[in-house]
């Protein structure tokens, strides 16, 4: 495979995630619908308890007990649905099609093996014949993150700075080819600056190869410098979805509005800051019907109570707000008149 | 008051091929902490922040320096005589997860330290209760909701504010908020962070800020002052919003210039500055600290080291040779 093949394009449908409790089976991602356009990053933005790496797990079909895949399909172009693959059909695609990095992927290396030997072991695992190949791209994909290749692959893990290993979780993610990656908070726990140069790197080696990315992160402000299109999450649900400069610019769920009314910023009116009432809900104080995020919202209607908001996708924007699509329903109206 | 002068801390590292090293965490760093000021540390892991919150808090020792409380130096003070003084300082670290004793409620949390309190100051054990109640009302929580609770019963954000209502059992004069909001969930930190405003303004406690993430300090206090740490150097000081909208440090611009930029509501400033290396462990001195990662940096930076001073006529304090303002931060689309 070179680097010149088309990205793939990855469809989730309908996908419902749910979690074993006392209280019985609970949605921790319900109904969740979401594209990832060919050769695009896709920003999933969530709080604690969004269900943001439950569905960053559900696309390697690796969702652990006590959860479960209820419902939904997840559809990658040239592979087909994912969560129909099992066993060895599974494993194989896992990091040669797609590649995923860790929350903390700085802690999730061997410690007592060097990077080059945990290479050599993802290579045999994948049957890849051509080792010497394998640990020259390696090296070629760390000296592209500008690191010392054939020194970093002698270390443990403990000889690298934070910002080092997280770019090792990159590079063993990308090795063997894989078109789709799926990064889980890439730059929590890092320096600002580090942060920057990772984002930018992220940036870089996602068009240089042509991936299909997704990213997932609790920080709007990762998302906003790195990604083409915004997915918000909120309690199970993508609440929004748009390209990302118009989902930040004009925000049409209430919880996106507040969310980034919500951000410390470095330029703007610090009076029009706050932070937005209540909490985001757990597993256990998940509304069992209406609205998800009714709760902590300025805008509820008696509707919000009771029925649940569907997707409404309109200009390319997704949008699931009863508030909203009456408030956009009633502007289209007035164009007409 | 609390002031420091000269703070100096050397680790020693032990060990490895190339034997002991020392690694000095703080160079000499002058700091005061008013009756209801808001102080803010900003720099990056190694800088040496956490050291100093550490210090100022009495939970570590430096090599060098003074801090002086209420105009008392504490090197004149055995240890035991300081602990009252360092009792007015209180520090609220960055994880409320594991700062609350997970078998404890949070009324048995807060009655431990409000007894020791009723001793100190002549009161009768009845006034325990209600104070924990008030101190909980003035963090924001419904202590008839949180107090017969555990920890794990509590959202990150409650926990939090049950972290700083505890350190406000000691009626401390300075609270010491290390990396206080980082872990709190994005929507709910500018709750935390106008709380610890809000408590400058009732109480007049004064709020040590130390963080890696320079738009919160702005959020405890528009009148803040802002200390940018390199490496245990001091290397620009001023007012928070000065610094911030007029940086003229490249290490100060470099971190300004590293915030994501909100795409759709901002632009990037027209002069990011990006260093030319990332931190290595283990960096030889002499010269400016920053010299090797600086864009600007010139012969002289090399070999002599810069002092906080004002030259180049700024209004703040700052350690660098060749000081020069450049737009960093992003501008609203609006602006």
């Amino acid at each position: 495979m070179t680097s010149h093949t088309t990205a793939p394009g990855v469809r989730i449908r309908d996908l419902t995630v749910v979690y074993k409790t006392p209280a019985g089976e609970l949605p921790a991602v319900r109904g969740v619908d979401l594209t990832l356009a060919p050769g695009t990053i896709t920003g999933v933005v969530g709080e604690s308890g969004s269900g943001k790496s439950t569905l960053a797990f559900s696309l390697l079909n690796a969702v652990q007990p006590p959860g479960r895949i209820a419902a939904g399909s997840v559809e990658i172009d040239g592979l087909g649905d994912v969560l129909t693959l099992r066993g060895e059909d599974l494993r194989r695609t896992r990091g040669r099609q797609v590649g995923y990095v860790f929350q903390a992927a700085q802690n999730s290396l061997n410690p007592l093996k060097t990077i080059g030997k945990q290479l050599l072991d993802l290579g045999r695992s994948h049957d890849v014949e051509d080792l010497r190949g394998l640990v020259r791209d390696a090296k070629d994909l760390l000296a592209r993150m500008g690191m010392d290749g054939a020194r970093v692959l002698d270390s443990y893990q403990h000889e690298l700075s934070g910002g080092m290993r997280q770019r090792v979780g990159i590079m063993l993610a990308l090795v063997l080819n894989a078109k789709v990656v799926v990064l889980d908070e890439p730059t929590t726990a890092l320096d600002m600056i580090t942060q920057a140069t990772i984002l930018r790197i992220i940036r870089e080696v996602h068009e240089e190869r042509a991936l299909t990315t997704l990213v997932i992160t609790h920080d709007v402000g990762a998302v906003a410098e790195v990604a083409d299109s915004l997915a918000v999450m909120y309690g199970g649900r993508v609440v929004e979805h748009g390209p990302v400069a118009e989902v930040l610019g004009d925000a049409r769920h209430p919880y996106t509005q507040g969310l980034i009314r919500a951000i410390p910023r470095l330029s703007g009116d610090l009076s029009l800051a706050r932070a937005l009432p209540g909490r985001p809900p757990t597993l256990g104080t998940l509304p069992k019907q209406g609205c998800v995020f009714r709760e902590r919202c300025e805008r509820r209607m008696e509707v919000c109570e009771t029925d649940e908001p569907m997707s409404v996708n309109r200009d390319g924007r997704t949008v699931a707000c009863h508030a909203t699509d009456r408030h956009l329903t009633l502007v289209k109206r007035k164009e007409f008149v | 008051m609390i002031t420091g002068t000269g703070i100096t801390k050397i680790f020693k590292q032990r060990g490895g091929v190339l034997g002991a090293r020392e690694v000095p965490a703080l160079r000499g760093v002058d700091f005061a902490v008013a009756k209801g000021g808001a102080v803010s540390f900003i720099g990056e892991s190694g800088s040496g922040k956490t050291t100093l919150g550490r210090i100022i808090a009495g939970l570590e020792t430096h090599d060098a320096g003074e801090i002086v409380i209420d105009g008392v130096p504490m090197s004149s003070l055995s240890h035991r005589k300081r602990q009252p003084y360092f009792r007015r300082v209180q520090l609220i670290h960055q994880d409320p997860y594991s700062a609350l004793n997970p078998t404890r409620t949070i009324h048995q949390t807060l009655e431990a330290p409000l007894r020791l309190r009723a001793r100190q100051t002549g009161r009768p054990r009845s006034w325990v209760d209600g104070r924990a109640a008030e101190l909980l009302a003035m963090v924001g929580i419904d202590p008839g909701y949180v107090l017969p609770r555990y920890p794990h019963q509590l959202s990150g954000g409650m926990r939090q504010r049950v972290v700083i209502a505890r350190a406000l059992t000691m009626d401390p004069e300075v609270l010491v908020a290390d990396e206080a909001v980082s872990m709190i969930d994005v929507s709910l930190r500018l709750g935390i962070l106008a709380l610890l405003k809000d408590l400058r303004e009732r109480l007049g406690v004064g709020v040590l800020f130390i963080t890696h993430d320079i738009a919160t300090a702005r959020y405890i206090g528009d009148d803040g002052e802002l200390y940018v740490l390199y490496r245990g150097q001091v290397v620009e000081r001023g007012a928070t919003e000065k610094i911030i909208a007029d940086p003229v440090h490249p290490y100060t611009q470099s971190l300004l210039s590293a915030i994501p930029v909100l795409h759709g509501l901002e632009r990037p400033g027209a002069e990011r500055v990006v260093p030319r290396e990332m931190q290595r462990e283990g960096e030889p001195d002499g010269g400016c600290l920053f010299a090797r990662r600086c864009p600007f940096s010139t012969e002289r930076c090399e070999s002599e080291m810069p002092v906080l001073g004002r030259d180049g006529g700024t209004e703040q304090e700052h350690a660098c040779f060749h000081p020069r303002r450049r737009s960093v931060i992003p501008v609203g689309v609006g602006e």
